[in-house]
């Protein structure tokens, strides 16, 4: 089997820089389904009834998106909010990226929205400015209108849109002044949410198709064992809710995006499909997976990182200085394997049929699905139509697309519509884990108790392995989250990082390798002021220079998005204000503190925690977070409470051990999230700016888990150096 | 043998269907009810939430033949009792995916229905088994307590008034 060629490395995604070249004055192919409908461009329809549709390329996995793209693009046409609807894209390579992952659809998209809204609005303009014959320059727009000032008529878009439909794009279109915005920034609810409160949101379970039915695939228990016999009973083969059973092989090579294999047993309905996949026996083949043990994977890289591992960066002379230093500390930090579990477990819905391939699933890039497919199928991709639901939560899961190719492959050899469901047990066990990782920090003291010389190592397997089988060592873009790119930069210091092949699939979890590096290194920060008798607020910015750029061994970044250390002092300071730090300190409140910079975006957290026997309830969260120019302050200030939650959950309690190749946990009693009896009260404070707009879906999470058990520190003395907390 | 329930206050033959069907997946399956979802499938999320007789019940664990000739009300079936739940919901912008949040508003309306004034560890405990996996808790309980308040408010009107 060959697979398309696909260059969907986090590299690629983080590398890419700024607006892709798609235009906004591109026609679409596809044509309106009304006429007189105007529709410049790809984003936009004006109808004749003045709705405004405007169309959402990315995936709406709740952090808001599809509001986004709507308040900006609205708010340069300066539509009517109560005329706006929002469509989903299919999977196009017309509209440019559509991987919604890397907190990046705004970063990308800001400007080329902002210029199909205002390009709509000249349109608009320009006949309105022809229906009365006068020059463009006396007229206005104003909630969905055209407004001519001197001779006070008025003409609302949808009256316009015929003629406007039969304009020219403009070359250049005048974006608004920042102070003239209406939406953008603003607290503007979510489009989806009346919806969602009456159970109507439609997501990829909730979509039907006439005569299809429902697969539940028994997975082989370790990562490449494949069937070797299959036994139906009679029971099941007699019912007539029972359709078949479908072998599904396992794909050799990496990973990729492919399905695991397995069994799929086939019904007329989820419950039956269910019922039945318990009661078939299946025999297994071997498989090297099956002496996977996590326990000894993380103790091999613990092992790793007490020995020198390849030099990434380096400067000065560490060792020599170590040797003459009185005080030198060293500690191991260690995270464990991780499941995004997103509450919304894998489903998809595929029909191939003579007409083509159409599929309804929650994933995050439908051109990559698109693209999957037409090579597993070998069809043209003008077939393949990926039509995308709402995603109930993803955090990078349903960026990989194994789950839809197994319902394309079943519907195609069914020849009807199949939907594939995940159970809870399938998609916790047969994840795309988050890596776990062990991290060396070893730093001699000058007088002032600041670093003289610092190492730092790192051993976690590398996301590269979805891509290339064996692929074993961290790449440049993983160490950029937080271990090369890092504002703690010494004149002597070293940095190493090494990597092992694990016996499951490894992949990008909100975050990603941010969590487990922004915890080593601000918990090793909190241990050395503790040393140096320094508040590690005091500590932190006593080590930076008041401003300049933090480049380092970091990889290059697109422009306007240049890591800043005033910024990264500024949140900081403000989270020092708003949690009354020096006054809970003097009045014995525990209070931890981390900070750090993530997909441009800076965020400082701290977090108090109660005392004595208490000391491991979260009470309070302070979030402060410079995301530059944001789109919705409320969903900024959402995301940031749910990336504490997301967090709380890593650091306390979740974790996925494996054993003979096999996951241990296999639902939420196992593999524990926080619920609502535990989590703080959060404070957010978000930072006003005109920067370029950097992330917000994942920057939240990375300094949470370090603020917290930095906080534990200072309630009891005892350092959590390992995540989770509970880890076995 | 399963024969007859009562959902959303239309009666359902189910006789036809297994016994040990979990009602989930009949009323999301047969029924084309999508707003119940599944999250688990072993009563530890809460994602199934639905009323039997007034009382939140995980859905993904009630075999049919124990939902026989009750009352089962779905999310569906509560646009016209939770109004101001509903407001109060999309106002202070509780949903993020959304996935979680039917079952965490069936499970709201039955708590201010039995508890018209909730303390906060009366709310925690009441939706402690519903899982939000994208970190809603503190704005469920906010959306709680304000639309507890208002429908105080205007009962308070409506005596008044009389
Ligand atoms: S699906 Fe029923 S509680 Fe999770
Ligand atoms: S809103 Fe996404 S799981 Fe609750």
């Amino acid at each position: 089997m060959t697979q398309p060629v696909i260059n969907l490395s986090r590299r690629n995604f983080l590398g890419a820089t700024g607006v892709l070249v798609l235009g906004t004055t591109l026609r679409p192919a596809f044509s309106s389904t009304q006429t007189n409908s105007f529709n410049p461009n790809l984003f936009v329809t004006v109808h004749p009834d003045n709705r405004v549709e405007i169309v959402s390329h990315r995936s709406e996995m709740g952090q808001g998106i599809r509001t986004a793209i709507a308040q900006i693009v609205a708010d340069e046409m300066d539509a009517d909010w109560n005329d706006v609807s929002v469509t989903q894209a299919l999977g196009d390579a017309r509209y440019g990226d559509q991987n919604t992952d890397g907190s990046k659809s705004i970063r990308i998209n800001l400007d080329r929205l902002r210029e199909a809204g205002a390009s709509a609005r000249q349109m608009l303009m320009q006949a309105a400015a022809a229906k009365w014959d006068v020059g463009i320059d006396t007229l206005t727009t104003e909630e969905g209108q055209v407004v001519h000032l001197s001779e006070k008529k008025r003409v609302t878009y949808g009256e316009l849109s015929s003629n406007a439909a039969t304009l020219v794009p403009p070359k250049n279109v005048q974006l608004k002044n920042r102070k003239d915005f209406k939406f953008i920034g603003k607290a503007v609810p979510h489009v989806d949410a009346s919806l969602i409160s009456e159970g109507q949101g439609k997501f990829g379970a909730d979509i039907r198709l006439p005569n299809m039915v429902v697969a539940v695939v028994k997975r082989p228990p370790a990562l490449g064992q494949q069937a070797t016999s299959v036994n139906v009973p009679e029971a099941v083969k007699n019912d007539s809710r029972f359709v078949r059973v479908e072998q599904l092989d396992p794909t050799p090579g990496a990973p990729l995006f492919f399905p695991v294999g397995g069994v799929a047993v086939v019904a007329s309905d989820t419950y039956s499909a269910m019922q039945f996949s318990q009661m078939i026996d299946i025999e297994w083949s071997t498989s090297d997976n099956q002496s996977f043990d996590s326990r000894s994977f993380q103790q091999d890289l613990r092992s790793m990182v007490e020995s020198d591992l390849p030099t990434v960066h380096q400067s000065g002379d560490v060792d020599a200085v170590f040797n003459s230093s009185e005080k030198v500390i060293e500690h191991t930090y260690e995270t464990a394997f991780l499941s995004h579990a997103p509450m919304e477990p894998p489903v998809a819905l595929a029909d191939v049929s003579a007409e083509g391939v159409k599929v309804f699933a929650p994933v995050q890039d439908p051109q990559n699905t698109q693209l999957q497919i037409v090579g597993w199928l070998k069809v043209p991709v003008e077939s393949v139509q990926v039509n995308v639901t709402l995603l109930g939560g993803a955090f990078g899961r349903k960026s990989k697309p194994d789950f839809v190719l197994e319902a394309v492959e079943l519907s195609k050899r069914l020849s009807r519509p199949v939907r594939v469901q995940w159970s809870r047990e399938n998609d916790l066990q047969y994840d795309y884990f988050h890596a776990p990782s062990a991290q060396l920090y070893k730093a001699s003291l000058n007088q002032n108790g600041l670093p003289s010389a610092w190492l730092q190592r790192a051993a976690y397997p590398s996301i590269t392995s979805t891509f290339a089988p064996q692929a074993k060592s961290p790449a440049d873009w993983e160490l950029d989250m937080g271990f090369t790119k890092t504002p703690y930069l010494f004149e002597n210091q070293r940095m190493e990082a090494d990597g092992l092949v694990a016996g499951v699939r490894i992949g990008w979890l909100r975050s990603v390798c941010n969590i487990f590096q922004a915890f080593g290194a601000n918990v090793f920060v909190d241990e050395l002021a503790h040393e140096a008798k320094v508040d590690p607020i005091d500590y932190r910015l006593a080590m930076w220079p008041e401003k300049g750029l933090i480049t380092g061994p970091a990889m290059p970044t697109p422009p306007g998005h240049e890591f800043k250390i005033e910024r990264l002092r500024n949140v900081l300071n403000r989270a020092r204000k708003i949690s009354n730090w020096d006054t809970g300190k003097a009045e014995g409140r525990n209070l931890g503190v981390a900070v750090h910079h993530s997909f441009y975006s800076y965020v400082a957290t701290v977090i108090e925690v109660g005392s004595g026997s208490e000391s491991s309830q979260v009470k309070n969260a302070w979030m402060v977070m410079d995301c530059g120019t944001y789109i919705n302050e409320d969903t900024c200030r959402a995301q940031m409470e749910g990336a504490v939650i997301f967090a709380l959950s890593l650091a306390q309690m979740s974790e996925i051990s494996i054993k003979n190749g096999i996951v241990e946990q296999d639902n939420f009693d196992s593999y524990r999230l926080i619920r609502m009896n535990q989590p703080p009260n959060i404070f957010v404070d978000l930072v006003e700016s005109t920067e370029a707009p950097a992330g917000v879906g994942e920057p939240g999470v990375p300094p949470v888990a370090p603020a917290l058990t930095n906080a534990i520190f200072a309630a009891t003395g005892v350092r959590h150096r390992k995540l989770p907390m509970s880890m076995s | 043998m399963a024969k007859n329930l009562m959902i959303n206050g239309e009666s359902i033959d189910v006789s036809d269907q297994p016994e040990q069907m979990p009602l989930l997946w009949f009323i999301r399956d047969h029924l084309h009810l999508t707003g119940t979802k599944y999250g688990c499938g072993k009563a530890l999320c809460g994602a199934c939430t639905v009323l039997v007789e007034g009382t939140p019940t995980r859905s993904c664990q009630l075999p049919l033949s124990v939902a026989e000739g009750r009352d089962i009300t779905t999310i569906e079936g509560l646009v016209d009792v939770n109004q101001v739940i509903r407001e109060v919901w999309v106002e202070q912008n509780v949903a993020q995916c959304g996935y979680c949040q039917s079952g965490q508003i069936v499970a709201a309306t039955a708590l201010l229905q039995s508890n018209p004034n909730p303390s906060e560890q009366e709310i925690e405990s009441a939706l402690v088994g519903n899982l939000c996996r994208c970190g809603t808790y503190s704005r469920i309980k906010a959306a709680i307590q304000t639309a507890a308040q208002r429908i105080q408010q205007s009962a308070t009107e409506e005596l008044e008034g009389e």
